[in-house]
């Protein structure tokens, strides 16, 4: 996350939740006026309710007892409409919210390329998406509620006064203070709180790491390891919790000791004055009341500061992602669809991946449309990284990748990555249908379709074995296939995608040494028209290429059919040697 | 099946709160002494104002103002101690609970991880848990207190005058009982379904970002985000749907307490002006109904939040409570240092008449190297499974040593045998932390040492921060091979007796694929060594080969021996020669 722009994350932060509420429009204003509506109920009533005492309880009058007693029915009425409005839309604009944020990052998670995948974990990720978006909802869903507080604030400070402003005076004075307090509270409580939600998202990723790699835990016996990491970073949660608490222990108390001060000066003098006949009882239970009102809502707003400080700390992780920016971009958006004749052509490519050792270094290689080329080198010498720039998951450092004589940089992503058909050694499937996964780039495709694709790929035999033919459920929690089986299926999904170029990234490379003779026909059927990159080690698998070129260090060494490199390159038969060995064994 | 699953909730609850109990206590202690405190405000001015109303009495007003102060005074004091004891116990309670949470998750077998969608999972101890500590921190708290406040506030209206406060009760409970009897009813579904859109969505989320290259790769973002958006939009009605359910509820604690206000009022007026109460009794009442409801109508804001913690906490304790499958016995022994792996007329299906092993027996002598060689789906590496124990069989044994691995404790097990998966997963941290994975207390030099024995030091010392590479930071990637030495060197740091290694079928690079042929036969030196085998030229060099076949072991011999029986092996063979060595 080091490329996160300039501007200060709290800053960020807060233009983030400006825009979340923004983005609920009306919706934040009737939430805001149904608050204040409610309070303004709410503090109402206990002016009826002193009318109601001197009026009717202490003057005698059975009229106006009962006609105030009937206002405060209607106020309740006001009240719980009031009410009711403010939670619904509460929920709703908080829920909103949070969809928006976590939809935002996952689909700005989308679009940005492999750089950005390549240095962050899935599980920081999924944090902040889930966790902190949940975090801004609850400061959101606070809203009504808190602006309703607020009218209570200032409603029961000037009815204080009404009634008698030097007792309301000493009793309101503490007020300014206490929003200093709450001031210095707010910066005290910002760091701990930014630390609490991180302390989450590194606990997350042991989660989420546990999970995928439990294969590797259990085999090994690493529970127990494990468990003590998730232990600690569980410690870290408390103790970064605890810092949170002890400030809230500091803060809070003050929070609850002013009204009670000044409920003690409403006793104190309001009772002299009563003494001194220039209050009544009933003025009297009145203010007492309106300090009780604000004791609630000072004691709540102290609270939601805490939910905005950590809202903040949410929005800010939030941002860092959607700041963001993919290094891959399109230069101009063209939306016409772009067919493929499939020439391609590595035009003296350098790449590195961050600020390592380049990978390729004036790297050259053409292939005419329809032509196959094995690629062919040892760990390291960049083919898989020729498959991801064809592709353009990266952009090249020097030179250009051309795709029909074009740039892919000058045009547009889908074009090309429709054109260009992946496969990748390690595969993922998605929790869905055999049927699903192959036409997972073409849903609409046609049963036959699908079934020739599964054909060309080896697959459509063992698919029909499985418990529910097409229909069987993979991934996750579907039925586990074979590594092999896994490959099929994914060679078959990118067959259907129908691509003018096809890259098989040691494709094949857990399929059964007998099952690989029965694809090899099959694939040379499917390769026949299209121009395709075959990156591989076995010599069967380079028999599937009409030529071969030998990538090391960064570039191509050697070009030819495989018998003519065998002959004549000594490092081509070293990278090979071991099946050499093989074949003497 | 209801209350078996509350009385689950509260058993765990119990459990973990138990090493707390005393600051419990405390906290409890001081919420109640607060709530007294609180109580004591409109009794301290109804007896001001009966004073000054009646005589005049200065004297009332300053003792009764004074012992305000002093409640006053004290209250803040007692929040201090009640926010620091019940933080303190309240994030220990949590912690406990998650680490039991995740320590099942630990215990689980594979069949559970494979039954169940990975961000299901990681939502019960992510998502859960955080809704759970809202709940603990600062819900719980507030319910509790305003529940007390409650009882107690009532006791007094009784104590001030029960006319009137049997006629308040006799309009309240009527309203109270049904309305939350019906609530509590609607309310729990309302808010488990919640819970489980939020798992969903996780899932969704962690398979969408595990997948990004592939949906890239076929521009297919647009649509699986919308099928992002399906699930996430659902948490959104799921909350709807609890909102309304609230919206039932609360208007009925207004209306009772409206009605509760207004008896009071004509019917404190009739009995004053009969003259059976006095003017302060009726004030301190209506001042103690606003005590009354305050709580109430507070609950309703905790509302979601209350809902939601239960849920979630019904969520995680679920999880807890997940059978184990492979489990520990209470009598278990330690696993013997070494000797005779066996299997004895083993079976296992995942799924109830379909066996994927059927009666295979087997015993691997120490130090034997034993190569398992079939087609996809032949039950090879389900076998390997079921010899390591991360699944039981159905019928039959697996015994090390003459001892049934189901009689031994589960870390010896796990020490003395490894089983080394196909794929070198990576956890993120160095390249040292993930060599000492099993092993975390492991120095700096004893990751060297294994990564020396197994000859792959000097590849790992060229990455930019050497053996304190940073495996997720930019620029730096693992290749197959390498993420295969790393496993390797995990196993050499472990040190097993017995090795269960299945058999890369990626195809490396001849030179990183000689080194990871290096680091096998080094780390298998001297070990039972059972490989899954993939390519028959390691098949070949094992001692022994175990042939399965449609879930049965089918032939047993060497190599040599199996070629000359001309049975299945030998067929094998001769296509693995015809097509994996053509030149």
């Amino acid at each position: 996350m080091e490329d996160t722009p300039p501007r200060s994350g709290r800053r960020a932060a807060w233009d983030f939740l400006g825009r979340c509420v923004r983005s609920q429009g009306r919706f934040v204003v009737w939430a805001v006026t149904a608050g204040v509506v409610w309070q303004a109920a709410a503090v109402a009533a206990p002016l009826f309710v002193r009318k109601a005492i001197d009026e009717g309880i202490v003057g005698g009058d059975r009229g106006a007892l009962y006609l105030w007693a009937g206002v405060l029915l209607a106020l309740g009425s006001v009240e719980v409409v009031s009410w009711a409005f403010r939670h619904y839309l509460a929920i709703r604009n908080g829920t909103r919210v949070e969809a928006d944020s976590r939809e935002d990052v996952f689909g700005h998670a989308l679009a940005l390329d492999s750089r950005y995948h390549d240095s962050v974990d899935p599980g920081d990720l999924m944090s902040r998406a889930a966790i902190d978006a949940g975090l801004v909802r609850r400061a959101v869903d606070a809203m009504g509620h808190m602006s309703g507080f607020l009218v209570t604030i200032f409603a029961a400070s000037a009815l204080m006064l009404t009634i008698d402003v030097r007792l309301a005076l000493i009793v309101l004075v503490p007020l300014p203070f206490l929003s200093v307090a709450m001031w210095l509270y707010s910066a005290r409580y910002r760091e701990p709180s930014r630390e609490v939600q991180e302390a989450w998202a590194d606990a997350s990723t042991v989660v989420e790491e546990s999970v995928a790699g439990v294969r590797v835990i259990k085999g090994l016996g690493a529970g127990e390891p494990i468990s003590a990491r998730f232990r600690r970073k569980s410690d870290y949660i408390v103790d970064r919790a605890l810092a949170v608490a002890n400030v809230d222990a500091l803060f809070f108390p003050v929070l609850e000791l002013l009204p009670m001060l000044g409920l003690v000066a409403v006793l104190w003098f309001g009772g002299n004055r009563v003494l001194e006949g220039t209050l009544t009882i009933g003025e009297l239970v009145a203010l007492y009341a309106y300090v009780m009102l604000l004791v609630w809502p000072l004691r709540t707003l102290g609270r939601r500061i805490e939910t905005l400080q950590r809202a903040l700390a949410g929005a800010e992780r939030i941002t860092e992602v959607l700041d963001a920016r993919p290094t891959v971009t399109e230069l101009v958006a063209q939306s016409h669809k772009v067919s493929f004749r499939g020439h391609v052509r590595f035009d003296r490519v350098s790449f590195a991946y961050g600020d390592g050792a380049p990978v390729l270094d004036g790297f050259e290689l053409e292939l005419e449309p329809g032509e196959s080329v094995a690629l062919v080198g040892p760990t390291g010498s960049g083919k898989t990284t020729v498959a991801a720039l064809l592709a353009r998951f990266y952009d090249v450092d020097e030179g250009g990748v051309l795709l029909d004589g074009k740039d892919v940089r000058s045009l547009p992503i889908a074009a090309v990555r429709r054109a260009v058909g992946l496969v990748f050694e390690d595969t993922f499937l998605f929790t869905d249908t055999v049927h699903a996964n192959i036409a997972f780039a073409r849903p609409d495709a046609a049963e036959e379709d699908i079934e020739r694709a599964a054909r060309a790929a080896g697959a459509h035999d063992f698919v029909l074995e499985l418990p529910d033919g097409y229909e069987t459920l993979l991934g996750e929690r579907g039925y586990s296939l074979s590594g092999g089986q896994r490959q099929r299926i994914a060679i078959a999904r990118a067959l259907l995608a129908d691509p003018a170029v096809l890259v098989l990234d040691d494709a094949t490379s857990a399929v059964d040494a007998t099952k690989e003779a029965e694809i090899q026909e099959a694939l040379k059927t499917a390769m026949t028209g299209r121009t395709t990159i075959v990156i591989a080690h076995r010599p069967n698998t380079i028999a599937l290429a009409g030529r071969v070129a030998l990538l090391d260090e960064g570039r191509i060494v050697a070009a030819g059919t495989h018998a003519e490199l065998l002959g004549r390159s000594q490092r081509y038969r070293e990278v090979l040697a071991l099946d050499e060995a093989e074949a003497a064994a | 099946m209801e209350s078996a699953r509350k009385g689950a909730v509260r058993r765990h609850v119990a459990i973990h709160l138990r090493p707390f109990r005393a600051q419990i206590a405390l906290a409890a202690g001081a919420v109640v002494l607060s709530t007294l405190a609180t109580l004591a405000g409109p009794a301290l001015v109804g007896y001001a104002v009966d004073r000054i109303d009646s005589d005049g009495d200065r004297g009332a007003l300053v003792t009764a103002s004074l012992a305000f102060l002093g409640v006053a005074l004290v209250r803040p004091l007692l929040e201090r101690v009640q926010i620091l004891l019940s933080a303190r116990a309240g994030e220990r309670f949590l912690a406990s609970l998650r680490a039991a949470a995740f320590d099942r998750l630990q215990a689980l077998s594979l069949g559970f991880f494979e039954g169940e969608r990975a961000g299901v999972l990681v939502s019960r101890l992510t998502a859960d848990v955080q809704t759970l500590t809202t709940f603990v921190r600062q819900v719980f708290i507030e319910v509790a207190s305003s529940i007390l406040l409650l009882v107690v506030t009532v006791s007094v209206l009784f104590v001030l005058s029960w006319p009137l406060a049997a006629l308040t009760v006799a309009v309240v409970a009527p309203i109270m009982l049904v309305s939350s009897t019906r609530f509590h009813r609607l309310s729990r579904p309302a808010y488990l379904a919640i819970r489980d859109r939020v798992a969903e969505t996780l899932a969704s989320l962690q398979e969408g970002l595990g997948g990004v290259r592939v949906i890239q790769s076929f521009g297919r973002e647009r649509w699986v985000f919308g099928r992002f958006r399906e699930r996430s939009r659902s948490q959104v009605t799921a909350w709807r749907h609890a909102s309304l359910v609230n919206i039932a509820f609360f208007p009925t604690i207004v209306a009772a307490q409206v009605a509760a206000t207004a008896v009071v009022l004509v019917a404190g007026g009739i009995l004053l002006g009969r003259g059976s109460i006095s003017i302060g009794v009726v004030v301190a009442f209506v001042l103690y109904l606003t005590n009354l409801f305050d709580p109430l109508a507070r609950l309703s804001e905790w509302f979601g939040e209350l809902q939601s913690g239960r849920a979630a906490l019904a969520k995680i304790v679920g999880l807890i409570d997940t059978e184990a499958g492979i489990a520990e016995r209470a009598d278990a022994v330690e696993a013997p240092e070494a000797g005779e792996l066996r299997a004895d007329g083993v079976s296992f299906a995942y799924e109830q008449g379909t066996a994927v092993v059927r009666d295979v027996s087997l015993a691997v002598a120490p130090g034997e190297r034993l190569a398992l060689v079939g087609p996809t789906g032949a039950g090879k590496s389900t076998l390997a499974k079921l010899l390591v124990r991360l699944y039981d069989p159905d019928g039959g044994t697996v015994s090390l040593g003459g001892v049934d691995v189901r009689d031994l404790t589960l870390a010896s097990l796990r020490r003395r045998v490894v089983l080394v998966p196909q794929e070198g997963h990576l956890f993120s941290g160095t390249i040292a932390d993930n060599i000492r994975l099993a092993r975390p207390e492991a120095s700096d030099e004893d990751v060297a040492g294994a990564l020396a024995r197994i000859g792959a030091l000097a590849r790992f010392l060229a990455f930019p921060d050497d053996l304190a590479t940073e495996v997720h930071s930019r620029g730096v990637r693992l290749s197959a091979g390498e993420r295969q030495l790393v496993s390797l060197a995990r196993v050499e740091l472990v040190d097993p007796a017995v090795v269960v290694l299945d058999e890369a079928t990626s195809a490396m690079d001849p030179g990183t694929e000689r080194a990871v042929e290096r680091a096998i036969t080094a780390v298998t030196a001297g070990r039972t060594v059972i490989t899954i085998a993939h390519r028959l030229s390691t098949a070949r060099r094992a001692d022994r080969i175990a042939v399965l076949q449609d879930a049965r072991l089918v032939e047993l011999g060497s190599h040599d021996e199996l070629v000359a029986a001309d049975g299945f092996y030998a067929a094998l063979w001769r296509s693995w020669q015809a097509y994996g060595v053509a030149a």
